[in-house]
């Protein structure tokens, strides 16, 4: 049996993390007009993690008294995985009342709120991010969940899974105070593939 | 010709060299991996152009751009970026850069940035 090397150096770390960027950067415009605010960018972070360590990273990054709408949308291709975005009840409410101009928006305008919001981040994130790839993806349905901070990860999920890569960010509109976490996972054969893809590039650019 | 490229990603500041190398191919280069490198460097070097990132430690493109304008009015900054917002491209103009591009620059739009953007 074939013994995947799922590591990455660091030109492969550093490639994925400026795709990754330019991803976001995209996305946070779009929101931007959608929300008709400035949204602040962070440095996006990326790690490899043993599948069961997956849960705690995502918990050790956000506030585990919140409960949270979660959603998760899976993506297929030579680049496969699932893109995540996590929104507190807090910061959704607050997405409710700016995009709906309410004061005590309704739970469906909050929840029909973080969808139209969700629907832009991934679909532009994942693809940009595969743009820039220079591949092509098949996205799933996303589903959504209003759950507490220690359900978003089901261990049935990556049980199957060795290793996982979690390229995340923040998404910050700090004068709206709406702010979640985005996390793109993505597990061992597509991890290789991936690898493929960041070289390739790489070699383009480093001539 | 000085050209100073500030990324904290390597492979954004190599993507900007791959078009200069073909645009200003006798240019010298020098690179910064944050803004505060790039401060010290502008310093050093005084370089005849900047091509500088925002989003990066330790000081972030909008900081040093202010610092780099404090230490000249009339540098010549080009902001690439991976941050599209219109109200972003605002922020830099204001600030005093030339003009700012989304990332990645290819050769096109390096030839347009010395034809059209920069004094020199």
């Amino acid at each position: 049996m074939e013994v995947l090397n799922l590591e990455f150096n660091e030109d492969q770390i550093d490639a994925l993390r400026e795709f990754m960027n330019v991803s976001i950067g995209a996305a946070t415009a779009s929101l931007a007009n959608l929300l008709d605010a400035f949204g602040t960018m962070h440095i996006p972070k990326i790690e490899i993690c043993d599948s069961s360590e997956l849960s705690q990273k995502i918990e050790s990054t956000i506030n585990l008294e919140s409960m949270y709408y979660a959603t998760k949308q899976l993506f297929t291709g030579k680049f496969g995985g699932e893109c995540m975005f996590i929104i507190s009840e807090e910061s959704a409410r607050n997405l409710g009342k700016h995009l709906y101009k309410a004061t005590t928006p309704s739970r469906d305008d909050i929840s029909d709120a973080v969808i139209e919001l969700t629907n832009i981040l991934t679909s532009t994130i994942v693809s940009r991010l595969t743009q820039e790839l220079d591949t092509q993806v098949q996205f799933f349905v996303p589903s959504s969940q209003f759950i507490d901070a220690h359900s978003i990860v089901n261990s049935e999920d990556v049980a199957d899974y060795s290793k996982i890569i979690i390229i995340s960010t923040i998404l910050d509109f700090k004068d709206q105070k709406i702010n979640g976490n985005i996390y793109i996972l993505t597990k061992d054969e597509a991890i290789k593939s991936l690898k493929v893809l960041i070289d390739k590039k790489i070699e383009e650019i480093y001539g | 010709m000085k050209i100073l490229i500030v990324d904290d990603s390597k492979i954004g500041r190599m993507s900007v060299i791959k078009s200069l190398k073909i645009v200003k191919p006798d240019a010298e280069l020098f690179q910064a991996a944050n803004g505060l490198e790039a401060v010290e460097i502008f310093k050093e070097e005084k370089p005849h152009v900047v091509f500088l990132d925002l989003t990066m430690p330790v000081m972030d493109g909008y900081e040093a751009l202010k610092h780099i304008m404090s230490i000249d009015k009339e540098a010549q900054v080009i902001v690439v970026s991976a941050d599209i917002q219109s109200e972003a491209k605002l922020r830099v103009l204001v600030a005093g850069a030339k003009n700012m591009y989304p990332k990645p620059i290819n050769d096109e739009k390096m030839l347009q940035i010395f034809e059209q953007d920069l004094l020199l």
